[in-house]
């Protein structure tokens, strides 16, 4: 099994190497908006002096790690899975003696995280002289904490995602719904601002959600600002929200091929 | 009559990069790229008069695409000068956009999603045909290529054969003085090519336009054109009719022999013994032209002949043989 | 004239389009609504924490979400569909056939493909503006609205310059399908007045993707904040940029049909 991961890598790596101009792109486009939110912020704080004792430096901090915590806890299933549902091509991996979205997808997304990672290093650096984020509280052990629950959030993202995109069995409007479900993300994981500044209502409903650990609670984790009950809370809840999505994803996906091989190509 | 085609001299190069494999190698074209020249058509020459149907043969790769592209007004060339109805195609002037048009067999034209007619609404409005002669025009292409059923379907439903009498009709709503056709009938069955090619014909007799059309299939060249022009390495190989053609490359004759009693003959020293899959029965040889007679008394008199036919080559093996110089 | 009668030929294709995908429609138009939804909610989140941004008020913010949404629904209805078709084009071949027919090339590219239910988000986007400036309780003379539909058209301009530049590059360097996403990605940037940006952004979203100017600008003009030189300057800026871009097409044509000068 180690094997086949191995191989899937190099291909995966190769092909994802090939694409690097684009990617740089993508990864432009995914900074944008963060930056936007904290020129924002930062700027309602600087005239304030606080927002509900969030001070610019405090936006600043979050946002910087918002940035590399959002590469690491996202996928793109979607785009590079749900085409071959919808065409056909899906036939010639399903007959492959391996779970086409728990390997070669799986892989394919992280060789695409790992080169937008190594593209981002450099924009992150440029980012952090023209931004200057006062990182002095940062603790060592506040980034070895929330390594785990990143990679927890990443498998949760990728089997949610995973699920949506196995609905394409069903529907072609499968893009539309991941849309809206990409809209729920923005919603409830903190990424527009920090949740404690969302409505209550917001703030109530994500509690029993599982965006915000993507997100808004491993900047918290890395940025020391949450009590060890919360952080052991949190990955409890990160637990049982991985078996959720296992058994959704696994649900939808049994089903959607049944289906699939039922109906033909 | 008028020359509606008239081609001096026409060539174009291209400059591909050129890279060896190896680490080493891809350094150093990123600072130094090594270019080659690849001559995709050489100084060819020829002229076209109007009403003409003209076949342009050769192999892939052979620069056929490349002239049809430079006469359409897509290339500009890099040497020598074309004229078509008196227009220069690379300066696509409206008027000579108006009065030509392309046709490629592997490219579609028509919107996907859409009825057919609504395509050729929309190519009415862009060649600015007016409402009474385009329902005339539209009137004859129906007769020809039995259009009306195909119209209010959306094109990605048609069959390939309907949708190709799709793309041809759509590029003569205009009624072009000049047909560029390449590959026109590719992918077509038997029955569909046959109706592509009737089509062609009945069009030429009523329209007098020119047709220039490049195509793999000899059927397609050997039903329309009475003239072909074979271009291979980029080079003008052969311009004339197709009769002289196999008397020219190929003065070679055919002879078949069924032999009584066992098979076991050998009958190269008649002439080049030739494979014939069609018919197993009988022996084939090449022999040529002016040798026939000579040949022929000879096995006639050696051999326990049953049957004996004397025929040209097929156009395939004569074209071939003119690839091959 | 032959244009118009061009455009609405293209008009009636694309509505064909859309009712062949009747269903898409209808979603697209939902998720149009929830993403309005959700911009006015960030907005009155950011206005729960604040009464002023960028020296701007929640009236003058919500116009300039309008104003906004006017810019970015005539791209978005023009620009992201015609950006599919063209990269398309040239990876099918049938560049080849928009080259040959007798229409300026660059109208073909530019009105082939219209998303047609988006008309209505410009009725949505001027309601909002109308709401917006409303709000702030200034009155706007019909000069102002004259010079600010002359600026919007202006702004719109700038952005359609800056996308054929973007895809006349494919002419160049043909794997580049990734030719607009940073014309998208920047297009946020449009939502919040320029002086909210750290000065290296506003330099950015100002003169290299002058998206925010493309925004900002007309809404200035609308509340009577520009003097007639700045109109003229902006307008002359839309002038030169159509120029530059269409030079920039037809040299990009002929490079892509082999008459390297």
């Amino acid at each position: 099994m180690l094997k086949i991961f191995q191989r899937l890598w190099q291909v995966n790596w190769a092909e994802q190497w090939q694409y690097r101009a684009n990617l740089l792109m993508y990864l432009l486009y995914w900074l944008v908006s963060p930056i936007i939110y904290l020129a924002v912020w930062t700027s309602i704080a600087n005239a304030k002096g606080d927002v509900n004792g969030f001070t610019a430096n405090d936006f600043i901090t979050y946002y910087m790690t918002l940035l590399i915590v959002d590469q690491i806890t996202s996928n793109i299933v979607i785009h590079t899975f749900g085409y071959k549902i919808q065409d056909g091509s899906l036939s010639g991996e399903l007959i492959r003696p391996i779970h086409p979205m728990l390997t070669n997808a799986l892989v394919n997304n992280i060789a695409f995280k790992a080169l937008t990672i190594m593209g981002l290093i450099p924009v992150w650096i440029v980012l952090f002289f023209l931004f200057k984020p006062d990182f002095s509280h940062v603790a060592l052990n506040g980034i070895l904490v929330a390594a785990p629950v990143m990679i927890l959030g990443f498998f949760i993202s990728y089997l949610l995602s995973a699920a949506i995109t196995s609905l394409a069995f069903w529907t072609t409007r499968v893009y539309s719904i991941h849309e809206f479900y990409f809209a729920l993300i923005l919603l409830f994981s903190g990424q527009f601002v920090p949740l404690t500044l969302m409505p209550k209502l917001v703030q109530d409903i994500a509690q029993y959600l599982p965006f915000q650990l993507f997100i808004y609670f491993p900047i918290q984790v890395i940025l020391g600002k949450l009590s060890a009950a919360q952080i052991t809370q949190g990955y409890v809840m990160a637990g049982v929200w991985l078996v959720l999505a296992l058994v959704l994803f696994n649900w939808i996906w049994r089903n959607g091929v049944k289906r699939y091989s039922a109906v033909g190509a | 009559m008028s020359l509606t085609i008239k081609v001096e001299k026409i060539s174009k190069t291209y400059q591909v990069p050129e890279r060896e494999g190896g680490f080493g190698a891809a350094f150093r074209s990123f600072f130094k790229r090594k270019y080659k020249d690849v001559k995709a058509v050489q100084e060819v020459s020829f002229e076209i008069a109007q009403g003409e149907i003209v076949g342009f043969l050769g192999p892939n790769g052979a620069g056929k695409t490349t002239t049809l592209k430079m006469l359409s007004g897509l290339l500009h060339p890099t040497g020598g000068t074309a004229k078509v109805l008196g227009f220069t195609p690379w300066e696509l002037k409206q008027e000579y956009l108006r009065s030509m048009t392309l046709v490629m067999g592997q490219r579609n034209r028509l919107s996907w999603d859409i009825p057919a007619a609504d395509s050729f609404l929309l190519n009415q409005a862009i060649y600015r045909i007016p409402d009474e002669q385009y329902k005339q025009t539209y009137k004859e292409l129906d007769e020809l290529l039995e259009l009306e059923p195909l119209m209010k379907k959306p094109v990605r439903n048609l069959s390939l054969g309907e949708r190709m009498k799709c793309e041809i009709a759509v590029g003569l709503l205009h009624r072009p003085k000049v047909l560029f056709l390449d590959e026109p009938t590719i992918g077509l069955d038997i029955t569909g090519q046959a109706r592509i090619r009737e089509f062609l014909r009945e069009y030429n007799k009523r329209t007098g336009a020119t047709i220039l059309l490049t195509s793999h299939y000899m059927a397609d060249v050997t039903a329309l054109c009475e003239r072909i022009i074979i271009i291979h390495h980029g080079q003008l190989k052969y311009d004339g009719g197709i009769n002289d053609l196999s008397r020219r490359i190929a003065p070679f004759k055919l002879i078949g022999v069924l032999l009584a009693g066992s098979n076991s003959h050998d009958l190269s020293q008649y002439g080049t013994p030739v494979q014939n899959e069609e018919d197993a029965a009988k022996h084939y040889i090449q022999v040529k032209a002016e040798d026939v007679t000579k040949v022929t008394s000879r096995m006639l008199s050696d051999l326990p002949i049953h049957d004996i036919t004397i025929a040209d080559p097929p156009i395939e093996d004569v074209i071939e043989r003119a690839f091959n110089e | 004239m032959h244009t118009f009668k061009l455009l609405s030929a293209f008009f009636k294709v694309n509505v064909q389009m859309a009712l062949a995908y009747r269903a898409d429609t209808i979603v697209n138009i939902l998720l149009n609504i929830m993403w309005l939804g959700w911009e006015l909610l960030s907005l009155s989140i950011i206005f729960s924490n604040t009464t002023t941004l960028g020296g701007w008020g929640l009236g003058e913010l919500i116009a300039l979400l309008g104003v906004f949404r006017l810019v970015n629904t005539m791209m978005i209805a023009l620009i992201w569909p015609n950006t599919e078709k063209f990269n398309q084009s040239i990876r099918d071949g049938s560049m080849d056939y928009t080259i040959l027919q007798p229409v300026n090339s660059l109208f073909l590219v530019t009105f082939s493909r219209i998303t047609v239910w988006r008309i209505w988000d410009l009725a949505l986007a001027i309601i909002l503006i109308v709401v917006g400036v409303n709000m702030t309780g200034d009155s706007t003379t019909p000069l102002q609205i004259l010079t600010f539909i002359l600026l919007a058209i202006s702004g719109t301009v700038v952005i359609y310059s800056l996308w054929i530049v973007l895809i006349s590059l494919t002419f160049w360097f043909t794997k580049f399908d990734n030719n607009v996403t940073i014309l998208h990605a920047l297009l946020d940037s449009g939502r919040y007045p320029v002086t909210v940006y750290p000065a290296w952004l506003r330099i950015i979203v100002t003169f290299v993707i002058p998206i925010a100017v493309a925004t900002t600008i007309p809404l200035q003009a609308l509340r009577g904040d520009l003097n007639i030189q700045q109109i003229a300057t902006f307008f002359m800026v839309a002038v030169v940029s159509f120029i530059v871009a269409s030079q920039v097409w037809k040299r990009g044509l002929k490079q892509y049909s082999g008459a390297s000068s």
